[in-house]
């Protein structure tokens, strides 16, 4: 199952993106406070939940990026951007009433880690405490799952980091960033992500726009073997 | 001179080490969560000073250690070689930092906050550094009582530009109830029961004098249930601080129609009470650039292509759009925001590959606009990935994506000037106030310095992950 992750906006997007590879995206994976981009999902959420239907894949997955100088901070640093992430989760929830939670109630909330940046025990450990004991909209059924966006063979911590968490800390999922064979959403490449020692890998960018040339504001995806990533997405019951 | 309780340290030492504890010692003490090195700035062999200030200053290496056997960030100080063959290694400063340095608008002082857990309380403490060595030159502490030990304090220091107060914004974040919940485990799809925590945040104040070293606060802001992730800035009379408020689950709809607006309060230096407080525009304060223009008042470089100017007088915003940042890419980019004496600003986004020099004066229009190839990694640390000279004639970015290195540009014309390629990617740039170029890499020698022509001067080797030079 293939689909995209952007920092552009999903209406303005979708259309050269399916012009480029003549396909739809299963889903979309989206920035969400704090990180660069937030802005988009967050002031107009609706807008950009009905282009993610018009697009043909309204499964929107979510992901933050914090400052990355933080990532090798304190557990209150990580603390706080978990909770500045729920809570723009949660807007978005009640901001656009058919987008709902995942039908397995698992919504993977990915913590953007760049190739070039460390993360420490601290920070991780805060950050994925406090996702996976948020109580969602009162609902009292816990769905966030925190997971690792990272480039596996980066010379900076990451896998190593988030092998030593235990319990609901430890990440339910790896989104690898390498390797970049590129490729099309209609005709991706065989898996090959690069994985971490002790954590599977679900999901590979295996296609960067910059990296792979491509025209629109898209970067590919692909799920793992047996991994349906719009599963563990936000889901759009109708066009909003 | 140290504290340790939950292993926070912050060692006063002289450059070459010898008043403090040993460097293995300072690894061995455990550490991790965030270090601090000192490393000497412009050695002989680069020339005089540009800034005219002394010639041999320390920079600060903010990271986290190779063998993390500590669970966060250090800082260690280090000093631009005096040749390319001998290299001075950084010294060890401080280790387990509650948050990232903060350094003045001059760069003559670099605080660090560290927050012990003490028997009635979370303990606050200031350390200034100084840059012609790596010593503590003044340092204060607070308490804040009836904080429990599993709480989290963030700690923000603020310099006010013309002010010798620096503020503290402290986000207080505390558990406020515990209970066994059950959700489905991600591997299995069994449910499984766990132990989790609620918590409820809210903000509070502090100020410390530089020239008398005295600290006064805490004072607690009646903002919970508050996101601890808050935006300040001061000049020279007034905090401004952006707060939002915690959505909660059962808010009304009209209360939920609010949620995307935060508010600013604006205090006096010194004072916990707002003589100013107002809901502003979006979006949500945390981690935006922000920089104090020489008005007073304080621009925010917002959603990567917009500066926000917050009135420090009426808490009027006035917002300016950037169109050389307008252009987006699959990847976000990291942004940043920085005052110049001569009332310009110099905004870079890297992943766009663009760098602006703009006149605050002028409506933030652009004086000169700077195109080049985007590097390797846009969005990781060290988010700084482009620098503008002292004099403001050459903007320095790291190299393109594919050659790597370094690159130079006119930023009147916004032409190539010069390039430098050994083949290795840089992931971080800065300019130190000799004039002297740092570049970070990931293997060592991590650190490589460099003149303002390119020409390499030298590099020195440290044991931690880079995150920010100070």
């Amino acid at each position: 199952m293939t689909g995209y992750d952007t920092a552009g906006r999903i209406q303005n997007t979708y259309v050269s993106a399916h012009r480029e590879f003549g396909t739809h995206p299963n889903f979309w994976i989206r920035y969400f406070t704090p990180s660069p981009a937030a802005d988009l999902f967050h002031e107009d959420a609706l807008a950009e939940s009905r282009g993610a239907w018009d697009s043909g894949g309204p499964y929107i997955g979510v992901i933050s990026a914090p400052r990355q100088s933080r990532l090798s901070g304190s557990a209150a640093e990580g603390h706080a951007d978990a909770q500045a992430f729920a809570a723009a989760l949660l807007t978005a929830y009640h901001g656009v009433r058919p987008l709902l939670l995942p039908a397995n109630n698992q919504l993977y909330c990915w913590l953007d880690q760049e190739y070039s940046t460390s993360l420490s025990l601290s920070y991780w450990n805060a950050w994925a405490s406090y996702l996976a004991n948020y109580n969602f909209a009162g609902l009292g059924t816990y769905p966030l799952y925190p997971c690792l966006y990272c480039a596996p063979h980066s010379p900076y911590p990451n896998c190593s980091t988030v092998s030593k968490a235990r319990g609901v800390n430890r990440p339910a999922a790896i989104w690898s960033s390498t390797p970049e064979p590129c490729g099309t959403v209609s005709k991706p490449p065989r898996w090959n992500a690069a994985h971490c020692a002790t954590i599977g890998t679900r999901l590979w960018q295996f296609g960067e726009q910059g990296v792979c040339n491509l025209s629109a504001n898209v970067d590919l995806d692909l799920g793992g073997p047996g991994f349906i990533t719009a599963r563990f997405c936000f889901r759009l019951k109708y066009r909003p | 001179m140290r504290s340790r309780r939950r292993g926070n340290s912050v060692w006063s030492r002289g450059p070459d080490g010898s008043s403090g504890p040993s460097r293995r010692r300072v690894l061995a003490g455990g550490i991790g969560a965030g270090a601090l090195l000192a490393l000497p700035d412009l050695g002989s062999s680069a020339g005089a000073s540009v800034s005219g200030r002394p010639a041999e200053r320390y920079a600060f290496v903010y990271g986290t250690p190779d063998l993390d056997e500590a669970p966060s960030g250090s800082v260690v100080a280090a000093m631009c070689p005096p040749s390319r063959a001998a290299s001075r290694p950084p010294v060890p400063v401080a280790v387990r930092l509650a948050a990232a340095p903060v350094s003045s608008a001059d760069q003559t002082v670099t605080a660090l906050a560290t927050v012990d857990m003490v028997h009635d309380g979370a303990k606050i403490t200031l350390t200034l550094l100084g840059a012609t060595a790596p010593t503590v030159v003044k340092q204060g502490s607070v308490t804040v009582t009836g904080v429990p030990h599993d709480a989290h304090v963030l700690v923000t220091p603020v310099f006010a530009p013309g002010s010798a107060i620096i503020s503290l914004v402290l986000a207080i974040t505390v558990p406020v109830g515990k209970h066994m919940v059950r959700k489905a485990h991600p591997h299995t799809g069994h449910p499984v029961t766990q132990l989790a925590t609620t918590w409820r945040s809210h903000h509070a104040l502090a100020y410390f004098n530089q020239h008398s070293g005295a600290m006064t606060g805490p004072f607690h802001l009646s903002d919970g249930p508050s996101l601890a992730l808050s935006t300040a800035a001061a000049n020279g009379s007034d905090l401004l601080l952006w707060t939002t408020r915690e959505p909660q689950p059962h808010d009304s709809a009209a209360v939920r129609a609010q949620a995307s607006l935060s508010r600013l309060h604006v205090f006096p230096l010194g004072s916990g009470k707002a003589r100013l407080s107002a809901a502003v525009p979006a979006p949500w304060p945390g981690g935006e650039p922000v920089a104090t223009l020489a008005t007073g008042d304080v621009a925010r470089l917002v959603r990567g292509r917009q500066v926000q100017v917050c009135s420090a007088r009426t808490g009027e915003v006035t917002e300016h759009e950037i169109p050389a940042l307008r252009e987006g890419r699959a990847k976000p980019s990291a942004v940043t925001m920085h005052a110049r004496p001569d009332g310009t600003v110099f905004m870079t986004k890297p992943g766009s590959g663009v760098a602006v020099i703009a006149d605050a004066a002028d409506s933030f229009r652009a004086r000169s606009h700077i195109r080049y190839a985007a590097p390797a990694s846009p969005l990781g640390a060290p988010w700084s990935k482009a620098v503008l000279s002292p004099a403001g004639e050459t903007v320095y970015v790291l190299g393109p994506a594919g050659t790597g290195g370094l690159c130079a540009y006119h930023a009147g014309s916004g032409k190539l000037a010069g390039s430098y390629s050994e083949g290795r990617q840089y992931h971080g740039l800065y300019q130190l106030p000799s004039g002297a170029l740092l570049a970070v890499r990931p293997e060592n020698p991590r650190l490589a310095f460099f003149s303002p022509d390119l020409s390499p001067l030298g590099t020195a080797e440290t044991n931690l992950h880079v995150s920010a030079i100070y």
